[in-house]
């Protein structure tokens, strides 16, 4: 929302928040940009901690993908959300990383070391809550890193992003029915962990 | 119930909560979720996957939103010099080849002054005076072609080519 009040505050009322945020990528505006990176960090950050399995190379690429925001700013239309196009740079560069790390496969990227990437939540009305909460998220977050990157991608999309379907198409470049297949199977593959969850 | 109803019913339950669905479909889906066993499995497991994922935290830390904004700025200044300076390159482009026309018209010109005054013909002197302009220029070029510099060669192929690795991302 900080940026949607800087576009405000600067911009032209009558164009649209895409439109504007278009236009000051063009020109490469760095209070536009400050904005952005301060509205979408998490949302990013948490894409590319999903997709790579690893926090540490998630921020380095964070930062790459804002880069490359910055000089591919002119190729955003402002016709469809930003957030999607953010996810699709979010998307090329993760793959280009994964690619160069390990060509054989995106789903073999992952750091046996790197146990728990994920920060723990921050609820839980007693300590005794807190701490199980803090297991269970543990325990999820190990296994969320056994569902393959190409099912753990779309999910994330999907239940954290709250994508529609043909949006995560369009960003990941797939066709909407392997969308639906890879959302199907990562459903199922999340599956014992649910149950493990429930119990 | 046909695999065209399961498969409905899949598509269904993907797209509640995120998608417009009509009222008329979603009955629909209630009502097939309480005949199929497999679809309403399907949905629970869904909406359970869905809470979970949720529910992870993961948070940027403010340190690396300042140091990715740092980094972006410096970039920009970067990118804003750079354009700046070849801004500055094409106006001295222009510049040298309006002062090279101007140049050119007015040796010619001195080249018909020269055959004139000393009753040369005006055909060999002011193509020679041309020559003469360009020899310089023509023996530099004929040189660096017969003995080119490897590590500058290796160098401008390396800038293009990492150049051309950056457009096709």
């Amino acid at each position: 929302m900080i940026a949607t009040a800087f576009i405000a505050s600067s911009l032209v009322p009558m164009e649209t928040e895409e439109a504007q945020i278009a236009r000051g990528l063009r020109r490469r505006d760095p209070e536009l940009l400050d904005a952005l990176i301060e509205q979408y960090q998490h949302r990013l950050l948490r894409y590319l901690v999903h997709l790579t399995g690893n926090r540490a190379v998630a921020e380095d690429l964070f930062q790459e993908v804002w880069i490359r925001v910055l000089e591919k700013g002119h190729l955003y239309d402002g016709r469809n959300r930003f957030v999607t196009w953010l996810m699709s740079i979010g998307h090329n560069v993760a793959i280009d990383y994964l690619r160069k790390r390990c060509p054989e496969s995106l789903d073999e990227m992952r750091d046996p070391d790197e146990g728990a990437p994920f920060e723990p939540p921050a609820h839980g009305p007693s300590p005794y809550d807190e701490a199980a909460a803090h297991q269970q998220q543990e325990r999820f977050n190990e296994a969320l890193q056994q569902v393959p990157a190409l099912f753990r991608e779309v999910l994330v999309l999907r239940f954290q992003e709250q994508m529609k379907l043909e949006e995560i198409a369009k960003l990941i470049h797939i066709p909407l029915a392997t969308v639906k297949t890879r959302i199907y199977r990562g459903v199922q593959a999340l599956r014992p962990l649910i149950k493990g969850a429930a119990q | 119930m046909t695999n065209h109803d399961h498969e409905r019913a899949v598509d269904l339950i993907m797209q509640r909560g995120t998608e417009d669905v009509v009222a008329a479909d979603l009955r629909w889906l209630e009502s097939h979720l309480e005949d199929c066993a497999d679809c309403a499995q399907f949905a629970s497991d869904f909406d359970n996957a869905g809470r979970l994922l949720r529910a992870t935290a993961i948070t940027a830390t403010p340190t690396l939103v300042a140091a990715t904004q740092a980094r972006v700025r410096a970039r920009a200044m970067y990118l804003a010099e750079q354009r700046s300076r070849m801004v500055l390159i094409a106006i001295s482009f222009c510049l040298g080849a309006m002062s090279s026309a101007v140049s050119a018209f007015l040796w010619w010109r001195f080249g018909s002054w020269v055959a004139e005054r000393f009753g040369w013909s005006a055909a060999i002197v002011q193509p020679g005076i041309m020559l003469a302009l360009l020899l310089p220029a023509l023996v530099i070029a004929g040189l660096m072609l017969a003995f080119p510099h490897p590590v500058l060669e290796e160098r401008f192929i390396t800038a293009w080519a990492r150049e051309r690795g950056g457009d096709n991302q």
